[in-house]
């Protein structure tokens, strides 16, 4: 008993002293570096992961809207910022926060874990995960953006929207994905 | 006394007022283009020498990309200018690498609207089909990098004010704050009395602002200050996506003051300088896009000047038909055609079309004497978000007689994805986004004709308000036009004629009601003119022409003690006016108070030494003095 337990405490001693660089290899961190899971950290809400870049102008304008969009589903939906790309840095991302107005918790996602779990490629993109974990949404917010450059006045589609309200309903989303507009997230490999 | 009748106004309807200070070389001087173009890379290879894409050899960022890259994005893709990320090295070529090719393979970028039929436009940074598929495999190979042996320096480009340190600097009163999201916005900075007297403009630079904010700018030459009174206070500024402007005399605006990404000023060849005077106003009129964070802007002009006033004078020709606008909803193709007839010879210099979210295909062509026909501008694919002036890389040669035909086609299908109505409505003219417009600028020198007399420049307004007035015997402002331009010409009877048919169809307005009042003043029609002026001073208490002619209409008839009273109107509004004061004096002599007319004399030949007639009145009244 005595050596067993003793294994463990090793295990757990183990953990506290690996560097915070070898928590990125395994998982999504916070602004602090401290290692997060989103889908377990929404404590059986419905997770919107929401992917974005501090230099990307079609997720930059997508800003209002998400903001809006977590403000509507406030208590009922958990929406997290992911930021995959490996060049932007906690201060960067702070900064953007400030600009403009997300009051989200963020997340820094350069080993891509996240990206792969919600099969994004592009930014903006968003994933929606139901109370079980389950992928039931992934691709565009909305079809404000029909192409790069091409933009209606307004949307006319709004699948995030349905896809969570969907999840909340325990509905399937009315669309599993559909394809974003914006900025290739393999370019910042 | 004086028998000068005020000059009646020119109501120029120009929406949009356009200039981007830019024409390469007119009749072979090519020696006045001052752009400072950043320095081409030297490696950069001729299109006909660049490896064909199916060569086998790698395709690497040093050897063949960065010259693209260079040429043809850097300009806007660097620090403080509007692309949203920069492209001056392999690293951030990398980091942008599927992107670029998926763009460019579109042809999404660089920006670009017309297509290749049609004479060649400067600064024209369209890839060559060549290009594209180099950028093709080079994103499939991987982006390589390659030699470092083979790196070429990004370009050079001139920081700070591009032409140097201008002679004058004026930056908007007050800044616009842009919301974060929404729709596009539409907002006009009025620069109140840019210069101090009068300037010889040979260049302006346009600084908007956080140029990813702006998709485009226009300066308007506000003569007349009118633009000011959109205002709710000074320097507060107006939202607006077109404005009209009305402009003192015969001097329609005749220069593109256009800005949009990557633009670059251009100083107007020797001779081609814009006249600015003390009491005119600059209006920027801008289309900025929100970024997603709340910004502001507080433009500034650059400008600079020239001791060599014009010589030459350019016109712009206002093709539009508005009146065929009622585009129902769900018309996929809705044709909008205009024709016009050239009365001379000119060159074309540059070419503007515009409409807004419904505009789909846009085409001009000229239709010569001798029945061969030449494309001007063909745009399969109108984007708003793009639209620029597209000046001609050489002046094309346009003889009289040449019809000239614009056709637009309008989409106003769910279909079309910017339509700004969801779901479609029947669309018609007007200067909101949601509105639409049928226009196309284009910018012509006519040539001079030996020997007619007749300012080209007035019989290719004539014809263009003549070709107004078949479309609509209804238009005010073609009316108005035609009948300041017969003035000019001495068509008296032709020229009452057009004012009276303005009037009928504004019967209040003060414009026009002075201009007729002047007219009949000129054909000694006093008695006749006196209503109209008052209708005027009704409408506009403080109108200086009409209070002016209206005291000549009284002299006219005798009754000195009336117009008496509408001159010292007159120089109360405008103390500087030479002939106001001279015609003050007389109308006091005439009522026999001579000492404050000889006062009012003296201070009219201070004002203006030659003014001979109140030179012969002073003496006049001298002899005739008592001493």
């Amino acid at each position: 008993m005595y050596r067993f337990s003793f294994t463990f405490l090793q295990v757990i001693f183990l953990w506290v002293v690996l560097p915070v660089s070898a928590f990125a290899q395994s998982s999504a961190t916070d602004l602090s570096g401290k290692a997060v899971d989103p889908l377990d950290s929404s404590r059986g809400q419905v997770a919107v992961l929401i992917f974005v870049r501090t230099d990307c102008p079609v997720s930059n304008r997508y800003a209002v809207l998400i903001q809006r969009l977590s403000a509507e589903f406030s208590g009922k939906a958990m929406f997290w910022l992911i930021y995959p790309s490996k060049a932007e840095s906690a201060a960067m991302i702070r900064k953007h926060e400030r600009d403009f107005g997300y009051k989200l918790p963020a997340l820094r996602d350069p080993q891509h874990l996240l990206v792969k779990q919600s099969h994004i490629e592009i930014t903006p993109e968003a994933a929606v995960f139901d109370s079980q974990r389950r992928l039931v949404y992934h691709g565009r917010i909305d079809n404000w953006y029909e192409d790069i450059g091409r933009s209606r006045s307004a949307a006319t589609t709004h699948e995030l929207h349905d896809a969570i309200q969907a999840a909340l309903g325990g509905q399937d989303a009315p669309v599993k994905t559909a394809p974003a507009v914006g900025c290739y997230l393999s370019d910042t490999k | 006394m004086s028998g000068v009748s005020r000059a009646v106004k020119w109501l120029a309807a120009v929406f949009l007022l356009v200039a981007s200070v830019a024409i390469e070389s007119i009749g072979g001087s090519e020696n006045l283009r001052a752009s400072k173009r950043p320095t081409a890379p030297e490696t950069r290879t001729d299109p006909a020498s660049i490896p064909a894409a199916t060569d086998p050899a790698p395709v690497t960022f040093n050897h063949d990309i960065a010259p693209i890259v260079y040429h043809a994005c850097a300009l806007c893709h660097r620090p403080g200018e509007a692309g949203p990320f920069s492209l001056l090295s392999y690293s951030d070529a990398k980091m942008r690498a599927r992107l670029i090719a998926e763009v460019t393979k579109r042809r999404i970028m660089p920006p670009w609207l017309p297509d290749e039929q049609g004479p060649k436009f400067a600064d024209d940074l369209r890839l060559t089909e060549n290009e594209i598929a180099l950028i093709q495999k080079w994103v499939q190979q991987g982006a390589p990098e390659g030699d470092p042996a083979e790196n070429s320096a990004p370009p050079h480009f001139v920081e700070g004010w591009q032409l140097g340190k201008p002679d004058t600097i004026v930056r908007a009163t007050r800044p616009y704050a842009l919301a974060a999201g929404g729709t596009d916005s539409y907002w006009n900075f009025v620069f109140r009395n840019p210069v101090d007297r009068t300037r010889w403009l040979k260049a302006i630079e346009i600084r908007p602002g956080d140029k990813r904010l702006v998709h485009h700018a226009n300066v308007l030459v506000d003569r007349q200050e009118t633009a000011r009174h959109e205002e709710k206070e000074p320097g507060a500024g107006f939202s607006g996506m077109e404005l009209t402007i009305e402009s003192e005399v015969f001097d329609p605006d005749s220069h593109f003051l256009f800005w949009k990404p990557g633009s670059i000023p251009y100083t107007e060849p020797e001779g081609m300088a814009l006249r600015l005077d003390k009491d005119t106003d600059l209006v920027l009129n801008t289309h900025l896009q929100p970024s997603g964070k709340r910004e502001t802007l507080q433009p500034t002009l650059g400008l600079y000047f020239t001791d060599k006033p014009a010589t030459l004078h350019p016109v712009l020709l206002q093709m539009e038909n508005d009146g065929m606008l009622n585009i129902p909803s769900g018309d996929k193709a809705f044709v909008v055609t205009d024709e016009f007839v050239l009365p001379v010879d000119v060159d074309a210099l540059a070419i503007y079309p515009h409409a807004h979210y419904l505009g789909k295909d846009m085409s001009a062509t000229a239709t010569l004497p001798d029945g061969s026909v030449k494309t001007l501008i063909h745009i399969a694919n109108w984007d708003l978000n793009w639209q620029a002036v597209y000046r001609y890389a050489q002046p094309v040669s346009l003889p009289s007689g040449t019809k000239i035909s614009m056709r637009f086609t309008y989409d106003n299908s769910a279909e079309n994805i910017r339509n700004p109505n969801h779901p479609p409505q029947m669309v018609r003219a007007g200067n909101r986004a949601t509105d639409e417009m049928a226009h196309l600028w284009i910018q012509v020198l006519p040539r001079e004709s030996a020997g007619s007399g007749i300012d080209p420049r007035v019989l290719i307004q004539e014809a263009m308000a003549r070709h107004m007035l078949e479309k609509n015997p209804e238009d005010f402002a073609a009316h108005y036009n035609l009948g300041a331009l017969l003035q000019m010409r001495g068509d008296l009877p032709g020229s009452i004629a057009n004012f009276q048919a303005a009037v009928a169809l504004r019967v209040q307005d003060p414009t026009a009601n002075n201009a007729l009042g002047a007219v009949l003043l000129a054909a000694e029609r006093p008695a006749e003119a006196v209503p109209h002026l008052k209708v005027a001073l009704q409408n506009r208490p403080d109108y200086f022409d009409a209070h002016y002619n209206l005291g000549n209409a009284l002299a006219a008839q005798g009754d000195f003690a009336g117009a008496l009273g509408e001159f010292r109107a007159a120089v109360k509004l405008n103390p500087e006016d030479a002939n106001a004061e001279a015609n003050l004096g007389s109308a006091l002599a005439e009522t026999g108070n001579r000492q404050e007319a000889k006062a009012h004399y003296l201070r009219a030949l201070r004002l203006n030494p030659n003014l001979e007639y109140a030179r012969e009145n002073l003496q006049q009244l001298d002899s005739a003095t008592p001493q």
